[in-house]
């Protein structure tokens, strides 16, 4: 009985299930606004603790930082836990912000050695907020994240002529454009995605 | 009438898992499940099917005391899933001509 179906409900089938598989947006909005908020109290905060007699004006993102990554590394095996399925989107993506990650410990290790200035650090870490947000819009096929990521990169240079302590309200800039944003709209777009 | 197509993928089941299969990494047997709207003893009967015809690999593992199905399709089973399209076409297009 099953194998009487004939050439059009075949085709018919096979067009439903690749639709069906397809990859939806997932969550990553999640991450995108965690960060961006925690980058931008951070940066906002370092700036205006310069002008203090605190010490440790980089206190801030310290604290942040690890907080970031506690709840991004529950939130994400969560995640993971839940997935029924493993797309290639999927993979890429993740290996994606690993280089990410990599490459952002790196451009600090060499501002914490002294190798680089802190301001040529800041903005290598723009110009890193650029091309994760762009590479992720492309692979995602999310037009805000690329305009957002393209918008970042021209705050990264644009930060090149301006004294090194405003380079931190670049990265605050920087994260509205590339994290916030682009955040809030692929959560909404997440929204209606997964409600279908 | 369909002597050019694959039996083993002419079948709705198997044609659905595979046609799923097709487009991810890997999928989970409750994924299947879902998507197929089949009976699990159903579906586990066609998934061994494609397994043992090298289509798919299947994993078997454990989340949390449960036992967990994992389906992949194999590079024999694209194969066979790309040979079954064009032979559909194929015979589609004869009979528009």
């Amino acid at each position: 009985m099953e194998n009487n179906f004939n050439e059009k409900e075949s085709l018919k089938l096979i067009h439903e299930m690749i639709e069906n598989s397809k990859a939806g947006f997932g969550k990553s909005s999640f991450f995108f606004l965690l960060w961006g908020w925690l980058v931008l109290f951070a940066s906002l905060m370092h700036f205006a603790l310069l002008f203090t007699e605190f010490k440790y004006p980089f206190l801030p993102w310290s604290i942040t930082m690890i907080l970031g990554g506690i709840v991004a590394g529950i939130k994400g095996s969560r995640m993971k836990k839940q997935r029924k399925v493993k797309t290639y989107l999927d993979t890429t993506v993740s290996y994606l912000w690993a280089s990410f990650g990599i490459t952002l410990f790196i451009i600090l290790f060499s501002a914490g050695m002294g190798k680089i200035s802190w301001k040529m650090s800041n903005i290598l870490i723009i110009a890193l907020y650029g091309f994760g947000t762009f590479a992720s819009g492309g692979i995602i096929k999310f037009k805000p994240l690329i305009f957002g990521g393209i918008f970042t990169w021209i705050i990264a240079v644009a930060s090149l002529f301006i004294p090194s302590e405003y380079t931190l309200l670049s990265i605050a800039f920087s994260v509205v454009v590339a994290y916030l944003i682009p955040g809030y709209m692929l959560k909404s777009k997440e929204k209606l995605n997964n409600h279908v | 009438m369909f002597k050019d197509l694959d039996p083993l993928l002419h079948s709705q089941l198997r044609l659905s898992v595979m046609s799923l299969l097709i487009g991810v990494e890997s999928a989970e047997f409750s994924y299947l499940l879902k998507q197929t709207n089949a009976s699990r003893g159903n579906l586990s009967v066609q998934l061994n099917k494609l397994k043992d015809a090298g289509y798919i690999s299947i994993e078997k593992s454990f989340r949390n005391n449960y036992p967990l199905t994992t389906c992949k399709i194999t590079s024999e089973g694209i194969k066979a899933f790309e040979k079954y399209v064009e032979n559909l076409s194929e015979y589609i297009n004869r009979r528009k001509d």
